[in-house]
């Protein structure tokens, strides 16, 4: 397969037939948490799709260039990714409060709020040094630090995806005839699995 | 062997503590932003409960507008005066009056109340309300599960032993949460009065007098004595029921008085009228605000 090949399928598997929420189940406090309205999931979703990108290439350049040479990686990989990420959230953070304070007040909240995520911290970690999670496709032994992004941004699409259509879905079923009892988080979990099943077979459907 | 292994290992993680605390602190010099420190300030002084009473989302963005001039000092509806006054020498405005309201319940039923049916559900007004419309013969009554204890963030309700939730007008800042959490709000069970208001009626039934009697004790009878009593015009009986004007209401508790069911009373912060000793509910009950203060 041509390179190009490769590198879609790698986008297409990390975004959809490995849904980090669906499929992986990371990440789910914000898959609830701010799934209750359209334009939050939007602004979490961007939001998202920007720290993993940042964390992602960081956390790469910090595998490659200094955990891996000196051998200290496999033990020491969660609180360097964890020191890593939280800091560079934070200097975007003030970065931006200087230079956009407009960006600033629309990514303002979400920011801080997936410092250190689980699916942010997963995805650092997984483009990084792979193997972390039993893939449905072949990461190999080690990726690029443009394969790492690429299955960085199919990662936080398939999120961004993920919590918007869902985010969707629920302003439908508020204003849908739910029976009362099942109003709410209740319906909002049904079909939270519904929608995984869904994704989970995706996978099956590419024969995977 | 292992002993450089642990070396290596702290110094990397010393070492990138290091490096990212340094980017950070020039970072935090380097991109510094201004904030106008009266915003902090003003979100002190603010009751910082959130309750959003004022239509902001929240203390801070009350806190921000007031800064920027777009709110005005008085913006804050549940800190009352005495929040408004500390805002206006903060920002160098002139004081301005606060329209302060305290909820009020209308409802003097409470254990004295008949039953319809004998409810062990959930321990709920909401969940009550909806099993065969309550289970008080009255339909305006007060359910006696405490959604309105539940609700207030301000902690100022508390059920006392007549079955009855009391408002603590000491803490109650009008922000009108209990009155959207009562499944009889709507209807007036609950609702706002202006803080100062003297006196309260505390029956809420609109249904025919016959009825009413037989579903409580404690109800307005719509006698009228209230209405000829009054000698500033202010109460009159509208739908078969005592209705206060609080525009007209003097204070003079004649009212309070005459009434023979013992259902208006005194009510309100700074209500001056001397508790009436009395049968019934009158004199040492607890919960009626301005008694409790005048009697302890």
């Amino acid at each position: 397969m041509s390179t190009v090949g490769q590198l879609a399928l790698l986008f297409i598997g990390a975004a959809l037939i490995n849904n980090i929420l669906l499929t992986r189940f990371i990440g789910l406090c914000p898959f609830f948490g701010v799934s209750g309205n359209f334009e939050t999931s939007l602004g979490m979703s961007l939001a998202v799709v920007f720290v993993m990108t940042l964390a992602s290439t960081s956390t790469w350049v910090v595998w490659t260039f200094l955990l891996e040479p000196l051998g200290v990686g496999e033990f020491l990989y969660i609180p360097a990714f964890i020191l890593i990420i939280a800091s560079l959230v934070q200097f975007v953070e003030m970065y931006m409060r200087k230079v956009s304070p407009v960006l600033y007040r629309a990514m303002g909240i979400y920011l801080p709020l997936i410092t250190t995520n689980c699916a942010v911290l997963a995805t650092a970690t997984e483009a990084a040094k792979p193997g972390f999670f039993k893939m449905n496709i072949d990461l190999g032994a080690s990726l690029g630090l443009g394969e790492a992004l690429i299955y960085t941004l199919g990662v936080s699409a398939g999120f961004g995806f993920a919590l918007i259509s869902f985010a969707a879905l629920r302003e439908r079923l508020d204003i849908a005839p739910v029976p009362k009892v099942m109003k709410g988080n209740p319906m909002a979990f049904i079909t939270a699995g519904l929608l995984s099943l869904a994704y989970v077979g995706i996978a099956g459907w590419f024969g995977l | 062997m292992d002993l450089m292994l642990i070396l290596k290992a702290v110094l990397t993680l010393s070492a990138l503590g290091l490096i990212t605390s340094a980017v950070l602190s020039t970072a935090a010099r380097r991109f510094y932003v201004e904030v106008d420190p009266r915003v902090e300030a003003v979100a002190a002084i603010l009751p910082g409960s959130n309750c959003g009473a004022c239509g902001n989302p929240s203390c801070f963005a009350v806190a921000e507008g007031i800064v920027e001039g777009t709110l005005p000092v008085n913006a804050c509806v549940a800190g009352g005066q005495s929040c408004a006054d500390s805002i206006a020498v903060l920002m160098g405005a002139e004081a301005c009056a606060v329209a302060s309201a305290v909820s009020v319940r209308a409802c003097g039923g409470g254990n004295k109340a008949e039953r319809a049916y004998e409810y062990g559900g959930v321990q709920s007004c909401a969940a009550v309300a909806r099993l065969a419309g309550g289970s008080l013969v009255c339909t305006a009554g007060c359910l006696g599960y405490g959604d309105c204890v539940e609700a207030c963030p301000f902690d100022a309700i508390a059920m006392d032993e007549r079955g009855l939730p009391v408002i603590d007008l000491d803490a109650c800042t009008g922000c009108g949460i209990c009155v959207h959490n009562c499944p009889r709000g709507g209807v007036g069970l609950l609702s706002l009065v202006p803080e100062n208001a003297p006196v309260a009626v505390r029956c809420n039934a609109h249904d025919k007098i016959k009825d009413r009697k037989a579903a409580c004790s404690a109800c307005c009878i719509a006698c009228k004595k209230c209405e000829r009593a009054c000698p500033a015009d202010a109460i009159h009986v509208i739908d078969a029921l005592a209705v206060i004007d609080y525009e007209k209401c003097t204070a003079c508790g004649t009212c309070v008085s005459v009434c023979p069911q013992n259902c208006i009373d005194i009510h309100g912060r700074a209500a001056s009228i001397p508790p009436r000793a009395g049968d019934g509910y009158g004199k040492n009950a607890p919960g009626f605000a301005v008694q409790d203060q005048a009697t302890e």
